[in-house]
């Protein structure tokens, strides 16, 4: 899953060290762009409903926090 | 109340005598009185609008509040009964009647807005397209005032019922402390536009006297006062001059003023939000940044990031990213990857939210076609800077251009800074037609020797007051620079000894009493920005 995580953001961003980055939103590494760029693929990639409620700094700050936010999301159904 | 006044300095120098001195639990009570105080002292009859937005909101969030915690209780106990679907369904089901009360309270917040400051504009313009049509038009034109702060306290009202509704955080269920976080009379007036989760809990928490924290706060006032006294009301006299009456004017003059208003604006609303802040940080309370140094910027989009910090967000947070990510715009994404191609199709949605954000932003500012005008001229902007972004790339990487130096950097801030003021036009054209006219003289006759033939003498300023200017952009552009940088200048002013500070506090007082814009001539007084 981080795989492909890493995938779609490096795609996203190329010129983003994701791995290294923690403070994603807080810095304003993210835009509100690349953000509803990233959800649409998050969605369709991992067939999960992220929506408006879930667009949290803390749930895209870091890698770890969007697969924490995803496999949430997965559970949930 | 004017902000810029003796009588607002006493009130501030009162109202915190009284605050400090009062008991703890009763603290916050002080602050809904002052606010209060200072909102009658500005409009006593446009009062009511507050309190019934205030009414309003307290009641819709309330019951918001109510479904959210029935929906968590139930929930828990049936946690173990219920499948996912059921559970979804009945999310769903609740999320439902939420929305009812989500379209009231909007409905009526917004409506209020919408009726005091666009009715005239919208019948005006019906009448209009009627005479066009050859009907007589019947709507009339009401002598509406606009209540003190509506457009930003119903923002705030807005943000707070969709939070709710979102689940962010637990309904207010003390109508007075949420009256206070709607009227904070710091931030009532010109912003910023505060979400309750950040704001609320400082104002009803009681803040003991901090000496350090009120020397911050002084220093921050002055420091607003010296941007609004010394720059802005000095660059209006020749802004005005200009812009009232613009035909005489040609090239670099008419550029100097749309620049000059640029920067006007920028020292008197970003001056007001110092003054803000500081009132708000003697009080122990941290108000929302506003403004991160928007004339550093390399591109429009990030000026937007750093300007008027708290409007953007309230745009991202409930128009942008709702309309980006609804299910209408997810079909118009597929639709137009379909006609238009992977790249472009993927990205329309988004563009056309965020035009509209722009759009918004434009009009929030005023009931005309000229702020449609600018809210257009931004968005185009940023749109085609993006959609043109692999183009640029291209060109750069043929000429062999360097991006990662100084001299690029500065060549992408002097370009924003001409494109922001360029839009100005509009924002401080008397109308959208004269406005593009400006524009069309400014590229088309243009003349250099107006910088020798002493043409900006004649704008209504002196050679002193330019000089003046110049120095005090000069310092605004050093302490930006040491920001940027990470430097925390009123923390290093700190750390010095008392006789070099209050050398500083006496001498920064002196240069505001002497250069600062008093007398006939100037028109200090309101804020740009109160006026919205």
């Amino acid at each position: 899953m981080k795989e492909q995580l890493l995938d779609i953001l490096n795609d996203l961003r190329p010129d983003v060290e994701f791995e290294k980055e923690k403070k994603l939103i807080d810095d304003g590494v993210l835009d509100s762009f690349d953000i509803v760029s990233l959800v649409s693929e998050l969605n369709s990639e991992f067939d999960v409903e992220i929506n408006v409620m879930d667009l949290e700094p803390d749930n895209f700050n870091t890698v770890e926090a969007m697969l924490e936010l995803i496999v949430k999301m997965q559970e949930e159904g | 109340m004017d902000f810029i006044s003796a009588t607002f300095v006493v009130f501030v120098i009162l109202l915190s005598a009284v605050y400090f001195i009062t008991p703890q639990k009763a603290k916050w009570c002080i602050l809904l009185l002052g606010s209060y105080i200072f909102y009658m002292a500005s409009s006593v009859k446009l009062l009511f609008f507050l309190v019934l937005t205030t009414a309003v909101t307290f009641v819709c969030g309330l019951i918001l509040g109510n479904i959210n915690e029935k929906q968590k209780t139930y929930l828990k106990e049936h946690k173990n009964e219920m499948t996912r679907e059921e559970k979804k369904a009945f999310k769903s089901r609740t999320s439902g009647k939420k929305k009812w009360i989500v379209a009231a309270a909007v409905l009526i917040n917004l409506g209020l807005l919408i009726f005091l400051k666009y009715f005239n504009f919208i019948g005006g313009n019906i009448n209009s397209l009627l005479a066009g049509m050859g009907i007589e038009g019947k709507i009339p034109h009401l002598n509406l005032l606009l209540p003190l702060g509506i457009s930003f306290y119903t923002l705030q009202s807005i943000a707070y019922i969709v939070d709710l509704y979102r689940g962010k955080y637990q309904a207010d269920r003390n109508f007075f402390k949420f009256s206070l976080f709607m009227s904070f009379f710091p931030q009532i007036v010109q912003g910023p536009i505060a979400r309750y989760d950040q704001l609320a809990h400082q104002l009803y928490e009681a803040h003991k006297f901090d000496y350090y924290r009120v020397t911050q706060g002084v220093q921050l006032i002055l420091w607003g006062f010296m941007k609004k006294l010394i720059l802005a009301d000095r660059l209006a006299v020749a802004v005005n001059f200009v812009f009232d009456n613009p035909d005489p004017h040609e090239g670099f003059v008419l550029f100097f003023a749309a620049a000059g208003y640029g920067l006007q604006v920028y020292a008197d609303f970003c001056g007001g939000m110092d003054v803000a802040r500081g009132v708000a940080q003697i009080l122990g309370i941290e108000l929302a940044l506003n403004f991160e140094r928007p004339y550093f910027a390399l591109s429009i989009e990030e000026f937007w990031r750093r300007w008027h910090i708290t409007l953007g967000g309230w745009m991202r947070d409930y128009v942008f990213y709702p309309l980006s990510l609804s299910k209408a715009f997810a079909t118009l994404g597929k639709w137009t990857r379909k006609i238009f191609g992977n790249y472009i199709g993927k990205k329309l949605p988004t563009f056309l939210s965020m035009f509209i954000v722009f759009l918004l932003v434009g009009v929030w500012h005023g009931s005309s076609w000229k702020y449609v005008a600018y809210g257009i001229w931004n968005g185009t902007i940023i749109v085609s800077s993006i959609l043109l972004e692999p183009v640029y790339e291209k060109v750069l990487k043929k000429c062999r251009v360097n991006t990662d130096c100084f001299s690029w950097r500065f060549f992408q801030m002097m370009r924003t800074f001409v494109l922001c003021s360029f839009g100005r036009f509009f924002s401080r054209g008397i109308s959208c037609m004269t406005s593009l006219d400006m524009m069309k003289r400014t590229v088309t006759n243009f003349n250099p020797w107006v910088f020798f033939d002493g043409s900006f003498l004649e704008l209504g300023l002196g050679y002193k007051d330019f000089y003046v200017i110049f120095i005090f952009i000069l310092v605004l552009l050093v302490a930006g620079v040491m920001q940027e940088r990470g430097i925390r200048i009123r923390e290093k002013i700190a750390e010095q000894n008392l006789y070099f500070r209050w050398l500083l506090y006496i001498g920064a007082l002196v240069v505001l009493l002497i250069y600062g814009s008093y007398g006939p001539e100037y028109a200090v007084g309101e804020f740009i920005y109160q006026q919205f």
